[in-house]
């Protein structure tokens, strides 16, 4: 937490200087103070803590988990970054190895490279809010990456260490073969599919309560259940206690991988040559020949 | 979108619906795809919108974040408000913290909350609506109330729980504002009520519900098709007078939790307000309903200390005192009970200030007979020579006593402007509070008598929600005969946020009638020294037929000795005492 505060001015191009142990001090300026506080708010120097002793003896703003500075500064920042875009520098893969690994995967088949190039595959990172209501709310956030290729997603953990800030030119870009309304509903497919297989304790809980309170309604209604007022007061309820799993994405991320393409002579068993392209996306570990 | 510095990019709220972008069937549940927020980043695909990775990632951080503080099972907006609360004063109390954290965990946000007077009702229901709006399972709420408490829980959901709320004034106002307070007489009327009915609100709140006990009512049948997921319900009295009331409150917000009537009939109510069953019935009532009662567990009051401070009248403000007094006799004789009512306020006010009296009597001469007008010709006289009034004496000596702030209580306006003209000669700075007031001067003369009067001289008790608090010290110039209004003047002080004893200073002359009434106040009903809960209700449980005020005039009409008086006041006051453990122990035990 403490970290995020620091990143979020140093984001803001500001330096927050310690005062006293503890007690931190930075100028923030009218529109930093507008959108922390509201319109009203005008630039003054901010002091703030996370020790709620120091909070009360200097008045500086608390930061602590729920305290009113904690949750501005969170408010601001999740407005920020929506979209964005990263991607995976060539040089971090040994591009000799890919190309051996790449010709002895054709078995028996002897190739040779005639060209090879550089591209970018595109993945597309989106995180996903899912709010499952049963008697209570939960959230939870999930990050699923989609190739926007293939439209799959990606089974296991993207390697976000290795990406770099920033897109790539445009004309490196491999093609895509998925929209991307249809890659976040593959992505929202797959978490429902993953979450439906967990634990269900939370829907299950509702739905009792659901079926218990409809059977008192029926008692009051009863005899005269098919009136519209006992309609509007089941409607309510099942507005009220339906389990419901919701899932809205909150921010999305491109992601260019890269894509190293061959254009190779394969040599078959009788000695005849045909010219083939292959490409190779060491991410998603997928090849595919034309 | 607005670059307001280097790399931060203000963002509005999104203003379009969320649509609903898939729905699957699963057992248990139904699973929804939103499209809404999908749509905003495709729309900055679109316009090559990118932030820096810089503050993706942040932001992904601050997500984290923030939904693993919004899996506390605890209340989010006590940890919200905190500072606020800080600045403001506000102490919420344990039993208030239990209450929000039983409506929302429990009893899915479906609640009455009956507590008893003056243990936070509105702090109950602020908190619930603050931790609704801030867990994102409300958006559009509605707050009915007596148009009289519209302003107060305005400021209510201001000060304490910085909720912006509107006050309904207009037909397009139901559409417009989320938050709403509006008048529940206005509500239920054409052509709102319509447009209410066709609104599906997240949480609606009806203050003062006890007004909806009857299912008979255009109120009950409006509530009961107002479409809401969450409902509380306010009062602090679930049952008056049967329990159908309560059965009718319940089945506002749960209907069939009790059953049909007919079944709740035969199963719980023994008498109308004799409940069967009462420890099922108990256990049914505490699914929906949550009474905190003032006992050591909830509130711990500072003491009300009392100081009757007797005065004797001079000669010749006894003798007037007694000629007032045997016209009002002989003139109820003569006109019966009809015309009671002026009497009653002239033997009362003959106690508080002669001035106050005069005034009375000569509005009454307008529609005197001949006999009378006469007399009263005379008194008027007699009361317009009296120079001397040793009750405001007294009061100068009391007031020279006390060094800290000082509200003094009359019943009347005379009196009221008598009393300051006294002290302001005796130079003491003193302010005048009265129902007359706007809201906005009865703040304004708050936070004066607050920041630089040493005084203020009241007519009103009730006072609509305006607290002093920082005031611990009560003058009762005169007394009023009814113990709700004495109830409510204690009140203004006595209440949540006290933190020193409340001294009450109760003036009283000498050989009158407020010796009795202070008799029967104090030493039979003990009304100064503890808070009788639901007064209101015993009061009504009494079945008076007339007003309080009435039946004790009646006694000093029909009896002349003092001796005669005190039997007659001791009957009536052992009669509210069994009223009071009659209530208690019938239909309370229930609750």
């Amino acid at each position: 937490m403490e970290q995020l505060v620091f990143d979020f001015f140093k984001l803001c191009s500001l330096n927050p200087v310690e005062i006293r142990k503890g007690v931190w001090q930075v100028q923030a300026d009218d529109g930093l103070m507008k959108e922390l506080d509201g319109w009203r708010s005008q630039g003054r120097l901010l002091q703030f803590t996370f020790d709620q002793r120091l909070a009360e003896i200097y008045g500086a703003d608390l930061i602590c988990p729920g305290s009113y500075r904690l949750n501005s500064i969170l408010q601001v920042i999740r407005k920020q970054g929506r979209l964005s875009q990263a991607h995976i520098p060539h040089h971090y893969f040994h591009e000799p190895s890919i190309q051996k690994k790449i010709l002895g995967g054709l078995g028996a088949q002897r190739a040779y490279v005639v060209n090879s190039s550089q591209q970018y595959a595109q993945y597309m990172e989106i995180e996903i809010l899912t709010e499952v209501r049963g008697l209570h709310k939960k959230e939870s956030l999930h990050t699923v990456v989609v190739n926007l290729f293939s439209g799959k997603v990606l089974k296991f953990p993207f390697p976000t260490h290795l990406l770099r800030a920033g897109g790539v030119p445009q004309g490196l870009v491999g093609r895509r073969g998925c929209s991307f309304k249809q890659a976040f509903a593959n992505a929202a497919a797959h978490l429902h599919q993953t979450l439906a297989q967990g634990e269900q304790k939370w829907a299950e809980e509702a739905h009792s309560k659901l079926v218990l309170e409809e059977s008192k309604l029926r008692e009051f209604f009863v005899g005269n259940t098919g009136s519209d007022e006992f309609k509007a007061k089941q409607q309510e309820l099942h507005r009220r206690l339906h389990p419901v799993m919701r899932m809205d994405a909150l921010r999305g991320a491109l992601l260019f991988t890269p894509l190293f393409r061959y254009r190779l002579v394969v040599v078959d068993a009788d000695g005849s040559e045909r010219t083939k392209n292959l490409s190779y996306d060491p991410i998603g570990n997928l090849q595919e020949l034309d | 979108m607005l670059q307001i510095f280097p790399d931060l990019v203000r963002r509005s709220d999104p203003s379009e619906p969320t649509e609903l972008l898939q729905e699957t069937a699963f057992d248990n549940y139904k699973g929804e795809v939103l499209s809404g927020g999908f749509k905003r980043i495709v729309g900055d695909l679109r316009s090559k919108h990118f932030d820096t990775w810089s503050w993706y990632t942040l932001a992904k951080r601050a997500d984290a974040l923030l939904i693993g503080q919004q899996e506390t099972t605890d209340l989010l907006a006590v940890e919200y408000l905190k500072e606020r609360w800080k600045q403001v004063g506000v102490v919420a109390y344990p039993h208030q913290l239990d209450t929000a954290r039983r409506v929302i965990f429990e009893m899915q946000g479906q609640a009455i909350l009956a507590d008893e007077v003056g243990l936070g009702k509105t702090i109950e229901a602020g908190l619930i609506v603050k931790e609704y709006l801030l867990r994102g399972l409300a958006k559009k709420i509605l707050i009915l109330t007596p148009a009289s408490l519209l302003w107060q829980w305005y400021h209510e959901l201001y000060e304490k729980f910085a909720i912006t709320a509107g006050i309904q004034r207009t037909e397009w106002d139901w559409n417009h504002s989320d938050i709403l307070i509006a008048s529940l007489d206005t509500a239920k009327r054409e052509p709102h009520a319509s447009v209410i009915r066709k609104l599906p609100y997240d949480l609606l709140i009806i203050d003062e519900a006890h007004k909806l006990k009857n299912s008979s009512t255009i109120g009950y049948r409006f509530v009961n098709s107002i479409q809401k997921k969450y409902c509380l319900m306010l009062t602090a009295t679930p049952i008056q007078n049967d329990l159908k009331e309560l059965y009718n409150l319940i089945a506002l917000i749960q209907p069939g939790q009790l059953g049909s009537y007919r079944s709740f009939k035969d199963r719980f109510m023994k008498a109308k307000r004799t409940p069967k069953n009462p420890r099922e019935l108990k256990g049914l009532l505490d699914q929906v309903m949550i009474r905190n009662r003032r006992d050591e567990e909830t509130i711990q009051f500072t003491d009300r200390i009392v100081h009757p401070i007797v005065v004797s009248l001079s000669p010749k403000e006894q003798s007037i005192y007694t000629r007032v007094t045997q016209f009002v006799k002989e003139s109820s004789k003569r006109q019966g009970l009809e015309n009671i009512l002026p009497l009653i306020t002239l033997q009362r006010e003959v106690c508080s200030s002669f001035l106050a009296t005069a005034l009375t009597l000569e509005k009454m001469m307008a529609n005197m007979d001949s006999e009378d007008l006469a007399v009263a010709a005379s008194l008027l006289k007699d009361l317009a020579d009296v120079k001397q009034n040793s009750k405001c004496d007294a009061l100068e000596e009391l007031v020279a006593g006390l060094s800290d702030k000082i509200i003094i209580f009359t019943e009347y306006k005379a009196s009221q402007e008598y009393i300051r003209y006294r002290l302001e000669k005796a130079g003491y700075s003193t302010l005048a509070f009265d129902g007359t007031l706007s809201r906005g001067k009865k703040q304004w003369v708050r936070h004066m008598f607050q920041q630089e009067a040493q005084i203020l001289v009241s007519t009103e008790s009730g006072g609509e929600g305006l607290n002093f608090q920082f005031c611990n010290q009560v003058v009762n110039f005169d007394l009023p005969w009814n113990p709700m209004r004495l109830e409510q003047r204690i009140g203004r002080v006595h209440r949540l946020g006290q933190t020193r004893d409340v001294h009450i200073f109760n003036l009283l002359t000498k050989d009158t009638i407020e010796e009795h009434i202070m008799y029967l106040l104090h030493e039979k009903i003990n009304m100064f020294e503890t808070i009788i809960g639901e007064l209101d209700t015993i009061l009504l449980h009494l079945n008076l037929g007339r007003s309080f005020e009435s039946a004790i005039m009646d006694i000093f009409l029909a009896h002349e000795e003092k001796g005669e008086i005190r039997e007659q006041l001791d009957r009536f006051g052992e009669r509210f005492i069994q009223g009071q453990s009659e209530v208690k122990t019938t239909t309370w035990d229930i609750l």
